[in-house]
């Protein structure tokens, strides 16, 4: 005999009541009539919580809830009860406290990156043409104004590149120079995922008189596109944005913030190393090409006597590149892998 | 209360005495369900997050009684992780979007406002349908333009306002949700006034200031000691305090702002001969909640997450009492019978939860 609440069917009547379980068929009774008969096989029972009674639901919808919240059926099946026992085991819960955050890095750092790389040789060229394109009508229109740099200066920047695209034995076609003046890089360069690279006027004016750092920093950016560092990058944030909404899903705001922050760490981690990656391209084929990587660390020591006066900006370049004073010294140590 | 009564109608004037809102969870038995959720979870590549969000849905709302009696949630894990699957899917396509043609990902940014209205829409419906009390379910009747004006149109607008706006377009949004939702046959209805909003707005605007100037002045203080350019580690460390104390003050204005909402929308909120609202939420009070369960989580680096949620839960169930009207026995479920089965689908996609208590 179990007292409960019978609840009946599309109503909000609800009946004080007492249910008698007789072999596999159970009846329940309010003021000594019988309200609901069934056998067990065809009733519902819910999911077995803590501190919840465990409710019936008959074929026609109306439930019987035992009072005492403790309470579950002989015939409930034991697979209900599994979680619960995992819920309220302590050696589980310790081991779950160790194994969540090492998971958490291992999907973020190890699951992610890995899927991101191997996406990345499945996009075709039509699509990262169009992204290069695409970027760049937005950068254009947003960060950069025509060069000030005159005819002449333009023109060495062009020669310089076409010399140095020219002994890579790379495409004059795909892979294409521009200069521009731009209050927002200052002395910068970039290259998009399609091969087109842009000098900022600051930057070709810093180091107008050593064509061959210039040459060193053009190789750094050559190097992006041809590991397509810019694909990466953006397959990368799709992956790891399917695994955050996937994870989010249930864990709240905390679990975003923890796994907001690990994916912007990634993000640096990734940048960090893929400028590690560009630089050793650059210092590669400055071997090959003759050069050393001399004319590579006085490119980056020209930008970090800049970057003393520019504190501002010296800070930001720092959070996506790793520190200029460690690629300068890899720069001067470098010896190519033979 | 006895519930057997068919139709003995109460005398006029008579009112039963409130009831109160119980919590009965407790944070040790969340932890469990909570850390083995994220285990699974993670264990799964994320799968398993459509079983973890019934069971801690479940647990939470079968630990609401109101009059002895439970609520219930509804959806199965199945139907979560469908709708959850394809809005991922959909989640992706654009973001593959946006990232490889951000010319295209700019205007469809611009046509997703759009799916907003419906989307909020069928959330409400969703997560309303797959609330039951005494077997009947809630509902959610809401329109697309009502919806468009409310979230999309009057916020933009307000904008061009300095924000002037903005509490009465919030009164809209709180009056648009609460009177389209029904327990069964039964609409809610709801009187907000636009003046409790401005109130409150005011209120936190101002607390706000008041903290920023304080927390300017402590930093500015400590700070000056290390006002040297070559110690980059003691920015760092003065970064390390500002992000939660910044949590910190926000939770608490948020618990502020919160509390006098919430008890002037269910204070003016009521169900025709089914049940009155009574929300007695003291905002100072909830305010040191919200901040503290904030400086814990982030102390414990997440851990008190569980104790925190319950923690929360309990104060606003504490501080609701509910009037069962003798009409309250004779409500029907008529939710079922209206619903298509493409509302149901694409409710299942955007499960956007709005909260209960």
């Amino acid at each position: 005999m179990i007292r409960g609440y019978f609840y009946q069917p599309n109503s909000s009547r609800v009946q004080e009541a007492i249910a008698r379980l007789n072999d596999s068929h159970i009846a329940v009774y309010a003021d000594d009539e019988c309200v609901c008969e069934s056998s067990v096989e065809t009733l519902q029972v819910s999911a077995h919580l803590p501190g919840q009674a465990s409710e019936l639901t008959f074929t026609d919808g109306a439930r019987f809830v035992p009072l005492d919240v403790a309470h579950r059926w002989s015939f409930q099946s034991g697979k209900s009860s599994l979680l619960a026992k995992l819920e309220s085991n302590l050696v589980l819960i310790v081991c779950a406290l160790v194994a969540t955050p090492v998971l958490l890095y291992a999907l973020l750092f190890k699951l992610v990156p890995g899927i991101a790389v191997t996406a990345v040789q499945t996009v075709p060229d039509a699509v990262v043409e169009q992204m290069g394109q695409q970027s760049m009508a937005l950068i254009e229109r947003t960060v950069l104004l025509p060069s000030d740099l005159s005819e002449k200066e333009q023109a060495a920047v062009e020669q310089l590149w076409l010399d140095t695209v020219s002994q890579l034995d790379l495409s004059a076609q795909k892979y294409r120079v521009d200069v521009y003046r731009s209050e927002h890089f200052g002395a910068n360069a970039f290259a998009l995922p399609h091969g087109q690279v842009v000098v900022t006027d600051e930057l070709a004016r810093l180091l107008a008189d050593n064509p061959d750092a210039l040459r060193a920093i053009l190789l750094h950016e050559i190097g992006h596109v041809e590991r397509m560092h810019s694909v990466r990058l953006a397959s990368q944030a799709a992956v790891a944005s399917i695994a955050i909404a996937m994870l989010v899903g249930d864990m709240d705001i905390v679990a975003e913030v923890v796994l907001g922050s690990g994916s912007a760490l990634l993000d640096l981690q990734f940048s960090q190393n893929m400028e590690w990656e560009a630089d050793n391209y650059a210092l590669a084929q400055l071997h090959r090409l003759g050069y050393s990587g001399e004319h590579f660390a006085q490119a980056l020591e020209s930008l970090a006597e800049l970057g003393e006066e520019h504190e501002q900006s010296w800070l930001k370049y720092l959070s996506t590149h790793p520190s200029l004073q460690e690629r300068i010294e890899h720069a001067r140590s470098y010896t190519p892998s033979p | 209360m006895d519930s057997t009564s068919t139709t003995t109608a109460a005398e006029p004037g008579s009112q039963s005495t409130p009831s109160q809102l119980l919590f009965t969870g407790n944070g040790k038995e969340y932890f469990g369900i909570w850390i083995v959720n994220l285990l699974l979870t993670l264990v799964t590549l994320g799968i398993y997050s459509a079983w973890a969000t019934v069971r801690t849905k479940q647990y939470f709302y079968g630990h609401t009684l109101l009059d002895g009696h439970r609520f219930d949630y509804l959806a199965t894990p199945i139907q979560i992780l469908k709708g959850r699957l394809l809005a991922v899917g959909l989640f992706v396509i654009y973001s593959m979007i946006s990232s490889y043609f951000p010319l295209v990902g700019a205007m469809m940014a611009f046509a997703l406002a759009l799916l907003v209205p419906w989307m909020i829409n069928q959330g409400l419906k969703f997560s309303m349908r797959m609330t039951r009390y005494r077997n009947i379910r809630f509902a959610f009747r809401g329109s697309y333009g009502e919806a468009m004006v409310n979230f999309v149109v009057l916020p933009f607008v307000s904008i061009f306002t300095l924000y002037l706006l903005m509490p009465w377009v919030l009164k809209r949004i709180d009056a648009y949700i609460h009177s389209n939702i029904r327990y069964g046959d039964k609409p809610v209805q709801v009187q907000l006034q636009g003046k409790e909003y401005y109130a409150a707005a005011l209120l936190v605007m101002l607390l706000g200031i008041l903290m920023m100037m304080l927390l300017g002045l402590a930093f500015s203080l400590v700070g000056g000691i290390n006002i040297n350019p070559d110690e980059l580690g003691a920015v760092n460390f003065g970064m390390f305090l500002i992000v939660p104390l910044y949590l910190f003050v926000i939770s608490a204005l948020q618990g502020i702002y919160q509390a006098l909402i919430r008890n002037h929308i269910l204070n003016n909120a009521q169900i025709d001969e089914v049940a009155e609202f009574k929300s007695t939420l003291a905002p100072q009070r909830y305010a040191l909640i919200l901040a503290t369960n904030a400086a814990a989580i982030v102390l414990t680096a997440g851990l008190a997450f569980p104790w925190a949620k319950v923690r929360k839960v309990r104060a606003l169930a504490e501080a609701t009492q509910v009037v069962l009207l003798p009409g309250a026995d004779q409500v029907l479920d008529t939710a079922q019978q209206a619903e298509s089965s493409f509302a149901e689908e694409a409710a299942n996609v955007f499960d956007v939860d709005i909260s209960l208590t």
